[in-house]
């Protein structure tokens, strides 16, 4: 198979960018989209120019890496995958591909197809995180957790944190992935302590940060690698208007002490 | 927003109910109109009421656009969208529609300040004749298509708007998810009906002096 690439090249993060044109060849349809760049990388470098930089680790879709805006949908056509598990297959022989990094004030370029995305480990800093006393592990089974919550919990903890959700909204907001993470810590018991100003402190990062608010379009769902629903933007902002109640001082669950410290 | 906008919705689904009452001829309506004028309190708590939500709406609107915009100062080349409804892209631009549509229906049938004014008329019972006021208006073809256009703006704005507002106050459960998924554009359905109902039967002749 062959295809034409018009592919974002950025030297640097204050540089100007441009789509610049290249060739695949010799590509085969079990070849990944990843492996279709390493062989285009491959030409450029034996030609003495400088390879594409895009970001990839683990390549089976599990660490969120890979981040490529494929014909304007982030991660690509298919749905409920990441950009490593799609497939050349996908593409008619001969289609022109456009492949654009991730746009958002709150991620800057880095260069070409890679962008920063520490905005969203400083959300995770302000408000992602559980008390866990130090000393010997519970034991198991200790904390009984019923069936249904479990899985609504892990649903929203499958999120990989790749950042789709913030590429494919309008509005460059990061609200699925903050009502994924605050969903799953506020749905288990272990999350109950921080729970009233984990989201306040989450919501305030995401502000801080630069990304937009959420207009309820629902695109990132639409482009999740993880298929994470858009109801838990709705269970972010219950949490949030609940974090609003308590924090006012009117009946609630009792603050825990650490909150203090943070 | 979310709020100030759900209080309009309110309101424009009581504007619509209440002006269906045309159907039930000049003495129902100039009475329900005289109704509304008899409490000049509660009427202009309520109009003073109403113009400070709708002004509060486009502030925060427009702060929250501005903020969004700011948030993707470099957009794609290409850029696709897969589920996102043609209302929820166009709230901007129906929401101007609107506006400009609300500022130009209360120049026309509230302040009189456009068309030639007739509240100094009354029916045969000694009220404002609002009824032929309204029979009036709608027989010009002009202001029939301008009111359209603003019931296009209402009815795009309204699918998204209250559908998006429900699940911004976290009104969400899976029992009950299609029912708000479909309470906007039923709302919006429901209101353009009435309202373009009123319009055309006047204009069409049915509903006549
Ligand atoms: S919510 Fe989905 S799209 Fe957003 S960061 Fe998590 S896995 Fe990626
Ligand atoms: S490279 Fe890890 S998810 Fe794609």
């Amino acid at each position: 198979m062959k295809f034409t690439l018009k592919i974002w090249r950025q030297n640097g993060p204050a540089e100007r960018g441009r789509l610049v044109t290249y060739e695949a060849q010799d590509v085969t349809p079990g070849m990944s989209f990843l492996e279709m760049l390493d062989g285009v990388n491959q030409r450029l470098i034996g030609n003495g120019e400088e390879p594409v930089a895009f970001e990839q680790d683990c390549r089976e879709g599990i660490c969120g890496s890979c981040s490529l805006v494929i014909d304007g949908i982030p991660h690509g056509p298919d749905r409920g995958i990441t950009t490593c598990q799609l497939y050349m297959r996908r593409f008619p022989d001969g289609a022109t591909i456009t492949i654009e990094p991730w746009r958002a004030k709150a991620f800057p370029i880095i260069k070409d197809l890679v962008v920063d995305r520490s905005a969203l480990d400083r959300i995770m800093q302000a408000g992602g995180y559980i008390s866990v006393n130090t000393g010997g592990a519970v034991d198991g089974n200790v904390l009984l957790i019923g069936k249904d919550q479990a899985e609504t919990a892990m649903d929203a903890a499958s999120c990989i944190g790749c950042g789709a959700c913030v590429a494919a909204c309008k509005n460059a907001s990061a609200a699925l992935f903050v009502a994924a993470k605050v969903s799953h810590f506020a749905i288990l018991p272990q999350g109950k302590p921080e729970r009233t100003h984990r989201v306040s402190a989450m919501l305030e990062a995401m502000d801080r940060e630069g990304f937009g608010s959420c207009g309820n379009q629902y695109e990132c769902e639409a482009v999740c690698p993880k298929s994470i629903s858009v109801r838990f933007i709705a269970n972010l902002n219950r949490e949030y208007l609940r974090a609003g109640i308590v924090e006012a001082g009117l009946p609630g669950e009792p603050e825990s002490p650490h909150a203090e410290s943070v | 927003m979310a709020l100030a906008g759900l209080g309009l919705t309110i309101y424009v689904i009581f504007h619509m109910l209440g002006n269906l009452q045309v159907f039930e001829g000049p003495h129902a309506f100039n009475s329900y109109a005289a109704f509304l004028r008899d409490m000049p309190i509660l009427l202009w708590t309520a109009r003073i009421g109403l113009l400070s939500i709708v002004v509060l709406h486009i502030v925060l609107a427009t702060q929250v656009s501005l903020h969004n915009h700011r948030a993707r100062p470099i957009g794609y080349a290409i850029h696709r969208y897969r589920q996102a409804s043609f209302a929820s892209r166009t709230m901007m631009v129906s929401g101007m529609v609107l506006l400009l549509f609300i500022v130009f229906h209360l120049l026309h049938l509230t302040a009189e300040v456009i068309g030639s004014p007739t509240s100094d008329r009354v029916d045969a019972e000694g009220y404002r004749d609002v009824y032929g006021k309204v029979i009036l208006a709608f027989q010009n073809p002009l202001v029939v298509a301008l009111y359209l256009v603003g019931q296009l703006g209402l009815g795009l704005h309204l699918s998204h708007a209250v559908s998006s507002s429900l699940q911004t106050l976290g009104l969400e459960h899976a029992a009950l998810d299609r029912l708000f998924k479909a309470a906007g554009p039923a709302i919006a359905l429901l209101v353009v009906l009435g309202n373009v109902g009123i319009i055309l039967a006047v204009f069409l002749g049915i509903v006549r002096p």
